[in-house]
């Protein structure tokens, strides 16, 4: 599913990440942890093609990401769902609107859309909330919004950088029990983390960054 | 799968909900074409009174004061017989003073302190337009002498003169055109920059959702296509507005009867106008989205 070999990333000469060697499975779990500047997010931005890895090679669903044209980016995060601990969402558009984004770029009939986007506000739980605009929703709300917003077009990867982050403890219980039960439908699901307390809740494979290297976790 | 609905729904959307950037980008481009269909006007209607003077291959021939009434016709009579004179017609000095009282408010007073023989009687000469004008105008030398004209006008130099002077124009006002478009094109390309800008996050989650950057420019080029369409139009009324109230006070002030009359732009150059707009507004809007694209993360 996903396959780094010896990944490495630098910003000039500054080293990010460092010879990452890493497999996660299809339908896996597995957090990306680390203190600040670990890379964990660098990481992340490596899977979904935000940056591009310096050496090595980065394998999704067998393709090369890094050797990836630019144009063809587009076809590599449909098939991914992207969650931010700052949810990302458009404060104009209603939580419909902003869950109904991922299948408008693909030019979805607005009848599908509007099937597909109640479905999957009943399955992170806000049903009958499409019509708000985001500014009138909590941040676990926000956040579960983002949620509907990466998973509506059924992707293979969900990643998750500090979705949990902006919230409480209730709250951020409530948004990883989505993504567990996401990820019992088979999506596979990375999520980077520095709450350990949620993952001796939620105990899954663990990734761990420091530095800009993989300390432990890492399987070839 | 089709994501034109979704973008056309964009970009509506877009132009109402920044409404005013939107409505100084169309105003930018009217104001461009409003001067360039100013120019344009002028230009057709000078070209039209040209085309007409120049139809008219014209000879004004004014009669020295001693040569005797009798001879005077017959001069006429024997010009009128040339193959190459279509008309020849004899002025005399009441017909000069009532065409010129008829057209410049004031000049009676004028006439009556001067007294009589001020204006030369003449033959107006209108000559057959076959191309070789300085044939038919030599052909008319053995019966224009000197003995019996004082001034021969020939017009025709005159008009060769206008002539490199319009040319002159014609290239400042292409020049200008020019430069107008190049100006209107640099401001709503700015204009259309800030809507994106206001617009980044919401473009950049879109990029991050998979849309490819055909689907995050289209909308704004349709907007372009709006800006200039309407731009355009608006343009045409203010254009034919500027006309109506200035073709009348033209008219009026210009009573001399040099131009025909003054007309409104042809259908296709308005046509052009129109396109000359959704061409400003397109390509502004790929400048701005191109600068956008080319900087975003």
């Amino acid at each position: 599913m996903i396959r780094l070999y010896r990944v490495s990333k630098s910003y000039k000469d500054v080293p990010a990440l460092q010879d990452i060697t890493f497999h996660v499975a299809k339908g896996e779990f597995c957090y990306i942890t680390g203190p600040s500047g670990a890379g964990k997010t660098t990481m992340l931005k490596l899977l979904y093609g935000a940056e591009r890895p310096s050496t090595g090679k980065l394998l999704i669903n067998g393709t090369d990401v890094g050797k990836l044209p630019k144009r063809d980016l587009p076809r590599l995060r449909r098939n991914m769902g992207i969650v931010f601990q700052d949810f990302k969402l458009i404060e104009s558009r209603t939580v419909a609107e902003n869950v109904g984004l991922a299948l408008e770029v693909l030019g979805t009939p607005r009848d599908r859309i509007r099937r597909q986007v109640e479905a999957v506000l009943n399955i992170v739980g806000l049903r009958g909330r499409g019509a708000d605009r985001p500014d009138r929703l909590s941040g676990g709300e926000q956040q579960r919004v983002a949620v509907a917003r990466a998973i509506v077009n059924d992707p293979s990867v969900l990643l998750a950088d500090e979705p949990t982050g902006n919230l409480d403890g209730a709250m951020a219980i409530e948004v990883m029990e989505i993504l567990q039960a996401i990820n019992l439908r088979g999506t596979t699901v990375l999520v980077a983390t520095h709450d350990t307390g949620l993952m001796q809740r939620f105990p899954y494979r663990v990734l761990r960054f420091r530095a800009g290297r993989l300390e432990s976790g890492g399987r070839t | 799968m089709s994501v034109a609905p979704h973008i056309f729904r964009r970009a509506m959307r877009s132009l109402w909900e920044n409404l005013y950037l939107n409505s100084v980008s169309t105003g930018v481009i009217a104001a461009a074409l409003v001067l360039m269909g100013m120019y344009l006007s002028v230009q057709h209607n000078i070209n039209t009174a040209v085309a007409s003077w120049s139809r008219d291959v014209h000879v004004s021939a004014y009669f020295r004061p001693e040569v005797p009434e009798a001879d005077r016709e017959a001069i006429r009579d024997r010009i009128a017989r040339d193959p190459n004179v279509v008309r020849v017609h004899y002025v005399d000095e009441e017909e000069a003073r009532t065409w010129l009282r008829d057209r410049v408010d004031g000049l009676d007073e004028v006439f009556d302190d001067l007294g009589p023989g001020v204006l030369p009687a003449s033959l107006e000469i209108t000559l057959v337009d076959d191309g070789d004008l300085d044939a038919q105008v030599a052909g008319l030398d053995p019966w224009l002498r000197p003995e019996e004209f004082a001034e021969v006008d020939y017009g025709r130099e005159w008009l060769e003169r206008f002539d490199t002077f319009l040319s002159v124009v014609k290239g400042l006002g292409a020049t200008m055109g020019l430069l107008i478009l190049v100006a209107a094109l640099f401001l709503v390309a700015n204009t259309v920059y800030l809507v994106i800008y206001n617009r980044r996050e919401e473009l950049e989650i879109q990029k991050l959702v998979g849309a490819t950057t055909g689907y995050i420019v289209a909308p704004f080029i349709v907007e372009g296509l709006a800006h200039g369409i309407l731009g355009g139009l608006i343009s045409i009324v203010a254009l034919w507005g500027i006309h109506t109230v200035l073709a009348a006070r033209l008219e009026l002030a210009l009573q001399i009867g040099l131009m025909p009359e003054f007309v409104f732009l042809p259908f296709s150059w308005v046509m052009a106008l129109l396109l000359c707009g959704m061409v400003l507004g397109v390509g502004a809007a790929s400048v701005a989205v191109t600068r956008f694209i080319a900087t975003a993360p």
